[in-house]
C-alpha cells in the first residue's frame, strides 16, 4: 500500500442548530427596505474611458524592493537547500534518470514566494458557502510545508465565494428541487449527451437558460472551464482570427490554443485600439500570404473577475456591425449578477441579446450550481451539438445540478416565490455599490465599475497580501487575495465578492475591520481621481461618517465615475 | 608626407603601414611610423589640435580635415569622463591599435542599432505597401466573412437520433423519446449507458447524497484555491488515493478535461511524448496542448514502441542536451474507440528500461478491470504506485457520479494544484457528487460482487458476438473480453463493398480537408457508413426495444484514423438471461440491416 498523506482534512459533522439559524447563516434577512437598489439599464450608453488611480511612487518602489528581497532570499534558500538538504527537494532534482517534474527556474516563484503565503490559499471549508463560510482551522508547519488540523472550525463572513445572488443554500425551493430529482432520476450522468446522457431535464434546463439570456437556443455543460476550453475548436481554424481582450480568462485562451486560430490581443477595454486592430487585420489579412481571414471573432468577458470592469458592449456591438465581425461574450461573472433583471451585460446596457452572436456563461456563480452554458441562434447551437467534443465524448451535466439551475432561474424571473428574485437582485446591487463607495471614501484604491459585485482593492506590496488575509481571518472575515501571475506584478489585490445574502450590517462590520486593518497596513493611498471624492482631494473619511452617509449616497450615480 | 600623417597620429596611435595608402610596406615606412609615434605622444600630451590629414586616401581634404577635427574633439571630451582610459585601452588592445578598424566597427554598430529600430516589430507583421484611405475603405467594404458555423443539412439526422431519457425508477429499463417527442419508446433495455456498476442508485448512496445536499447545498461556488475545497473534497482525494493505491489524488470538474489539463501542466517545448496511435480525442487534445514533440507508436505494438524508444534514446545521446527532457509514454487502459487493453507489463518494462514516465487514461477501465475494480494494474497484478506514474480516471463512467480525477505521487499532485488549469481556474465539484463517490468506494471495498458479475456478463457478451459465424461476415469485434462495452464495426470487406471506402482512405480525405482548412469537413462515405450503423441502432430499438448506441465521433476533431463503430454495453444490474436476449436482438438487427 502506498503511503497516503497523513494530514488529511478532518470530516466535520454538520452543526446542530435550528433550521431558522441555519437559514439565517446562509442568507441574511433584509433589515430595511432602504438597503435595496434598483439597477437601471444604461440605455445603450457606452462606458466612459476608465480612470485608474495610481498610488504615490514610493508604493511602487517599496513593492519592487519587496519582490527583490524575496527573490534574493529565495535564491539563497535554493542554494542552501540544494547543497545541504537534497532530500527536501525531490521535485526539482533528477532522480533515477528521470527529469524532475518541473524545472527549478519555472517553479521558483511557486516554491520560494507563493509557498510563504500558502496559508492564505486553499483554506478548507465545510458546509454551505453562503452568507457565512465555515473555515476549518489549520496549523501551518515548517513554513507551510504541511498543515495539521485540530478539528475546530471558524465561522467567517463570506466575501470570497462567487455566490452573487445567494443561491448557495441548503434550505429553500432550490434545495427541495434538487432533492426531488435525486429520487426520480438518480445522480448518474450515464454518458455523453449525444449517446444517452440527455434527459428531459436537460432539454428543459436548456430552454430556461435560452429564455433567461434571451437567445433562441442554448446548451449546458458540466464544467464552466471545460465549456470554453473545448468550444472554439469546433468552428475556428488556422485561417480564422480571434481578437481577444488581454485580460480574458485562461479557459478562453486554452480553447483558442486548441482551435489553432490566430489570436491578436488588444489592450483591456481599449475600444480605439480594438478598432485600429480590426481595420488593420481586415486590410492586411493573414500574415505572409495576405489572404483575407475567413472570419473574425471578438472575444471579451462580460465582467472581468480580477478588475471588476465590464466590456464596453455598446461600442463593441457598433464595431462588430461596422466591420462584420462576430462577437463572443463570456458572462461567467455577469450573468445573474448584473442588469435590472439579472440577465447579464446585454440587460445592463439595454442591448438586445440578438446583437451578440454567442453568449457563454457559467452556472456556478450566480445560480449556486455548477457547469456552463453557451447560448446562440438555433442553427448555430444545432450545429454545435453535432460538432462539439464535450457533447460527444464528455460526460453530461448531472441531474441535481440541473434542478438547482432551473429552480434558481425560476426564482429570479419570479415564477417561484414571486418577489424573492427581485429582492435578491436589488440587494446585490445595493451591497456592491455601498461597499465600493464606502471603500473609496475611506481612501482605498478600488478598481472597476459601480455595479460590479467583484470589488478588487489594491494592496500593492506582496507582503501586505498575507498580512491582510491573516488579519481578516482573525477578525472572522474570509477574503481572497490575488497576486502575480493573475494580476500585474505590482498590483497585488484583495478581491471582495459581494453577495445578496449579506445584510447591510454585515458590510458595516466588514468596513470597520477593513478600515482598521487598512490603517495598520498603510493601504489608504488613493488620490480620489478614480472616485470617492468630488472635490479632487484625497478622500479620507471617518468610518462612522462613511457608514452613516454612504447607504443613501451610493444610490446616486454622481458619486461614481461611470 | 610626414607632416600630413601626423594629424591622425596626434590623437591615436600610429597606423600600421597597411592602412596608409596602398604602398607595400617598406623598412622606411616602418621606421617612419615609429617616428610619428613619438611625435604623436608628444602632441597628445600637449593636447594640440591636429594639423592636416593624410593625403594618401583619395577624399577631399576639407572632408578629411573636418572629420579629423570632429574626431579629435569627441575623443578629447570622451577622455574627460572618469574611467574612460580603461575603455580606450581596451578597445585599442582588442583592435590591435587600429583606428580605422575601430571607426568601421563603430559605424557598423550604429548601423545595426538603426536597422533594428527601423524593423517592423513582429515577424509576420511586415508592412505591406502603403495604402491610401480610399483603398483601405474599399478593402474593408470588400471583406465578406464566412458564416460563424457552417450549417449542413446532411448531418442533421444526428440530432434527431439523440435519445432523451425520462425519469424512471431504474436505469436498467428506461423510457425515452427521440426527434422532439415524435418517437416514443417505453421500458427499453438500456445497453448504451456508461454507468456499468450501477451502484450510484443504491439506497445508501442516495441517502448520503440527500444528506449532503441538505448540509452543503448544491454548488461549491468557488475554485479550489479560493475556499472552494471543502472537507469532503479532501476526504475523497484521500479515499481515491487509498483505494487505487497511490500517494495522492486530485479532483477535476469534468472527466473530458482532465488529461488535457494534466499533461500540459508538466510538459513544455522540448519534452518528448510517445503515444499510442489510437488514443481518444481527449488525449489528442492533451498532446496538442502539451507543446512537446509527439511521436506515435503502432497501436498496442510493443516492438514498434521499443524501436521508437531506442531510436529516440540514441538521438538524444547525439544531441547532448543541456537538461534532461521530461519523457512520457501515453496510452489508455481500455481504449475509448476500440475497447481493447494496453499491454501494461510490457509498457512498464519499457518505461523502466528507457527512463520514461507512463501516463494511462483509465476513464473506462477504473471500476471495470481487476477483480475489485481497481483498474488495469490489478488486471495485470501490478502495483499502481510503481507501474503507472499518472493515472487519469472518471467518476462519470463505471461509478455513475460525475467529475474526473488524476492519481499519482505527492510531488506530481502538488504541482497539479498550482499548474493545472482545469484545477486552478474552475469551480470545484459539488459536494454531493464527491460524497456519493466516497460512499461508493466504501461499498466497493466491502463488496465487489458487482464487478465480478460485470466480468461474467462481459465475457459472455464477447463470446456470443465473437463466435457467431453469421455475424462474422458483416461485423468485427474490436474489444476484449474484459471490456463491458462491446465495440463492433463493419468488416473491411463489407465496408469496401457497401460504401467503397476504407479506414485509410477516410483518414487521407479528412487529413486533406484539414490541411486545406476547409470549414465544412464532410465526407460522404463516412457519413453513409455512420448513417447505416445508426439504422442498426434504430432497428434494435424499434423491433426489440434494446438501446445500443453509435460511438459518436466528430470526424473534424480526430487527428488519428478512426472508423465508425457501435457500442453495446452491459451493466451489473442485468441478468445473464436479459443479456443473452439483448445479444440475440442486436444480432437480428445487424443481420436485418446488413443482409
Amino acid at each position: 500500500m502506498a503511503s497516503v498523506s497523513n494530514t488529511k482534512v478532518p470530516f466535520i459533522p454538520p452543526p446542530e442548530i435550528s433550521v431558522e439559524d441555519k437559514k439565517d447563516n446562509e442568507f441574511g434577512q433584509l433589515t430595511s427596505k432602504e438597503f435595496l437598489y434598483e439597477v437601471r439599464s444604461r440605455q445603450k450608453k457606452p462606458l466612459r474611458d476608465p480612470i485608474l488611480d495610481a498610488p504615490p511612487y514610493y508604493v511602487s518602489v517599496i513593492t519592487y524592493l519587496n519582490y527583490l528581497i524575496l527573490i534574493i532570499l529565495g535564491h539563497i534558500h535554493d542554494f542552501l537547500g540544494l547543497t545541504f538538504r537534497k532530500d527536501r527537494h525531490p521535485d526539482i532534482i533528477e532522480k533515477d534518470g528521470l527529469a524532475p517534474w518541473y524545472s527549478k527556474f519555472e517553479s521558483f516563484f511557486v516554491r520560494r514566494m507563493k509557498k510563504r503565503i500558502d496559508d492564505c490559499f486553499s483554506r478548507p471549508t465545510t458546509g454551505v458557502p453562503g452568507r457565512f463560510i465555515t473555515c476549518i482551522d489549520r496549523i501551518s508547519h515548517d513554513l507551510n510545508e504541511y498543515f495539521t488540523y485540530p478539528g475546530t472550525t471558524t465561522m467567517c463572513l463570506n466575501l470570497s465565494s462567487y455566490n452573487y445572488l445567494g443561491f448557495a443554500q441548503s434550505e429553500g425551493q432550490c434545495t427541495d428541487a434538487a432533492l426531488k430529482v435525486v429520487d426520480e432520476y438518480g445522480i448518474a450522468s450515464r454518458g455523453p449527451r449525444a449517446q444517452i446522457g440527455t434527459t428531459d431535464l436537460h432539454v428543459l434546463a436548456e430552454r430556461y437558460i435560452a429564455n433567461f439570456v434571451g437567445k433562441p437556443d442554448a446548451m449546458v455543460f458540466s464544467m464552466g472551464y471545460g465549456t470554453n476550453a473545448n468550444f472554439f475548436n469546433s468552428f475556428l481554424d488556422e485561417k480564422c482570427l480571434v481578437i481577444s481582450d488581454e485580460l480574458n480568462h485562461t479557459s478562453i485562451r486554452t480553447g483558442l490554443r486548441l482551435s489553432g486560430a490566430a489570436v491578436r490581443i488588444f489592450k483591456h477595454n481599449d475600444m480605439d485600439a480594438l478598432e485600429k486592430l480590426i481595420r488593420d487585420q481586415i486590410v492586411q489579412g493573414q500574415p505572409k500570404t495576405h489572404r483575407p481571414w475567413k472570419k473574425i471573432l471578438i472575444c471579451v468577458e462580460g465582467l472581468f473577475s480580477m478588475e471588476g470592469t465590464m466590456c464596453n458592449l455598446p461600442r463593441l456591438v457598433e464595431l462588430k456591425k461596422k466591420y462584420k465581425c462576430y462577437l463572443f461574450i463570456d458572462e461567467a461573472h455577469s450573468i445573474g449578477a448584473m442588469g435590472p433583471e439579472g440577465r447579464g451585460v446585454c440587460d445592463y446596457f439595454g442591448i438586445d441579446p440578438s446583437e451578440v452572436d454567442i453568449l457563454m456563461g457559467t452556472l456556478t456563480k450566480s445560480f449556486g450550481a455548477a457547469g456552463g452554458y453557451v447560448a446562440a441562434d438555433k442553427d448555430i447551437i444545432e450545429r454545435l451539438r453535432i460538432d462539439l467534443t464535450t457533447s460527444n465524448y464528455g460526460e453530461s451535466i448531472p441531474i441535481p445540478v440541473l434542478a438547482q439551475i432551473v429552480s434558481s432561474m425560476r426564482t429570479i424571473v419570479g415564477e417561484l416565490k414571486p418577489g424573492e428574485g427581485k429582492e435578491r437582485l436589488q440587494r446585490i446591487a445595493f451591497n456592491s455599490r455601498y461597499l465600493r463607495l464606502a471603500l473609496q471614501r475611506l481612501g482605498f484604491i478600488v478598481y472597476g465599475i459601480a455595479d460590479s459585485p467583484v470589488i478588487p482593492m489594491l494592496l500593492y506590496a506582496p507582503s501586505k497580501m498575507p498580512a491582510f488575509s491573516r488579519m481578516m481571518l482573525q477578525r472572522k472575515i474570509a477574503v481572497v487575495v490575488v497576486a502575480y501571475p493573475a494580476t500585474p506584478l505590482i498590483e497585488s489585490r484583495v478581491r471582495f465578492c459581494v453577495s445578496a445574502s449579506l445584510t447591510k450590517e454585515d458590510i458595516d462590520y466588514l468596513l470597520r475591520h477593513v478600515n482598521e486593518v487598512g490603517e495598520k497596513l498603510f493601504l489608504k493611498v488613493s488620490t480620489g481621481r478614480a472616485g470617492g471624492s468630488l472635490d479632487g482631494r484625497p478622500p479620507r473619511w471617518d468610518i462612522d461618517e462613511v457608514i452613516r452617509r454612504t447607504p443613501t449616497d451610493c444610490k446616486d450615480d454622481k458619486y461614481f465615475l461611470i | 608626407m610626414d607632416r600630413t600623417r601626423c594629424a591622425l597620429a596626434a590623437f591615436l596611435p600610429p597606423l600600421p603601414p597597411f592602412f596608409v595608402g596602398r604602398k607595400t610596406p617598406s623598412i622606411k615606412n616602418i621606421r617612419a611610423t615609429a617616428k610619428w609615434h613619438t611625435k604623436a605622444v608628444n602632441r597628445t600630451m600637449k593636447n594640440q589640435p591636429p594639423e592636416i590629414l593624410p593625403t594618401s586616401i583619395p577624399v577631399p581634404t576639407i572632408l578629411v580635415q573636418t572629420s579629423s577635427y570632429i574626431w579629435f574633439y569627441l575623443y578629447t571630451c570622451f577622455k574627460k569622463l572618469p574611467g574612460t582610459q580603461y575603455i580606450i585601452s581596451y578597445v585599442r588592445k582588442s583592435h590591435q591599435d587600429d583606428p580605422y578598424r575601430t571607426m568601421v566597427e563603430i559605424v557598423l554598430i550604429i548601423y545595426g542599432i538603426i536597422y533594428f529600430l527601423g524593423k517592423p516589430s513582429k515577424k509576420g507583421q511586415q508592412r505591406g505597401p502603403e495604402l491610401t484611405s480610399r483603398e483601405v475603405e474599399s478593402l474593408l467594404e470588400e471583406w465578406e466573412p464566412e458564416p460563424l458555423v457552417q450549417t449542413d443539412d446532411r448531418n442533421a439526422w444526428r440530432l434527431q437520433k439523440i435519445p432523451v431519457v425520462h425519469a424512471t425508477p431504474t436505469d436498467k429499463y428506461v423510457d425515452l423519446t427521440r426527434n422532439d417527442d415524435r418517437e416514443v419508446y417505453s421500458k427499453v433495455l438500456n445497453c448504451a449507458s456508461n454507468n456499468f456498476l450501477q451502484i450510484s442508485r443504491d439506497a445508501r448512496v442516495l441517502e448520503e447524497v440527500k444528506r449532503t445536499i441538505k448540509n452543503y447545498g448544491v454548488g461549491s461556488c468557488g475554485p479550489a484555491g479560493f475556499y472552494g475545497n471543502q472537507d469532503v473534497h479532501s476526504n475523497l482525494e484521500y479515499d481515491l488515493a487509498r483505494f487505487f493505491g497511490t500517494e495522492s489524488a486530485v479532483l477535476y470538474g469534468q472527466d473530458f478535461c482532465v488529461a488535457a489539463s494534466v499533461i500540459p501542466a508538466f510538459t513544455k517545448r522540448g519534452d518528448v511524448i510517445v503515444a499510442d496511435d489510437r488514443v481518444s480525442v481527449s488525449l489528442q487534445n492533451a498532446l496538442q496542448l502539451s507543446r512537446s514533440t509527439v511521436y506515435y507508436f503502432k497501436h498496442n505494438d510493443m516492438e514498434s514502441l521499443e524501436d521508437l524508444l531506442r531510436e529516440l534514446t540514441e538521438h538524444e545521446k547525439e544531441e547532448n542536451l543541456p537538461a534532461l527532457p521530461r519523457k512520457f509514454i501515453v496510452t489508455e487502459g481500455l481504449f475509448h474507440n476500440l475497447g481493447d487493453i494496453a499491454p501494461l507489463p510490457d509498457l512498464v518494462r519499457l518505461k523502466e528500461k528507457y527512463k520514461y514516465r507512463l501516463f494511462v487514461d483509465e476513464t473506462f477501465s477504473l471500476g471495470v478491470l481487476g477483480n475489485t475494480g481497481r483498474g488495469i494494474t490489478e488486471h495485470f497484478n501490478l502495483k499502481r504506485e510503481t507501474a503507472v506514474d499518472i493515472t487519469v480516471g472518471s467518476m462519470a463512467t463505471a461509478f455513475g457520479s460525475s467529475g474526473g480525477f488524476a492519481l499519482g505521487d505527492h510531488v506530481m499532485s502538488h504541482h497539479q494544484r498550482i499548474g493545472s488549469f482545469a484545477y486552478c481556474y474552475s469551480a470545484s465539484l459539488p459536494a454531493y457528487t464527491v460524497r456519493s463517490m466516497s460512499q461508493m468506494l466504501g461499498m466497493l471495498e466491502q463488496d465487489s460482487s458487482a464487478v465480478i458479475h460485470l466480468h461474467e456478463l462481459s465475457a459472455s457478451m464477447h463470446s456470443f458476438f465473437k463466435e457467431d459465424t453469421e455475424l462474422a461476415k458483416y461485423i468485427e469485434v474490436t474489444s476484449c473480453p474484459a471490456s463491458c462495452i462491446l465495440h463492433f464495426r463493419l468488416t473491411a470487406d463489407f465496408r469496401l463493398h457497401k460504401f467503397g471506402s476504407s479506414e485509410e482512405q477516410i483518414f487521407a480525405e479528412i487529413s486533406a480537408l484539414q490541411s486545406k482548412n476547409i470549414s465544412n469537413k464532410f465526407i460522404e462515405a463516412y457519413e453513409q457508413e455512420d448513417k447505416f450503423l445508426q439504422s442498426i441502432v434504430d432497428t434494435a430499438l424499434a423491433d426489440h426495444n434494446v438501446l445500443i448506441t453509435r460511438n459518436t465521433i466528430v470526424l473534424k476533431h480526430e487527428t488519428l484514423p478512426v472508423t465508425p463503430s457501435l457500442k453495446f454495453s452491459c451493466n451489473a444490474l442485468m441478468t445473464e438471461q436479459e443479456l443473452q436476449d439483448a445479444c440475440v436482438a442486436v444480432k437480428n438487427a445487424v443481420l436485418k440491416c446488413c443482409a
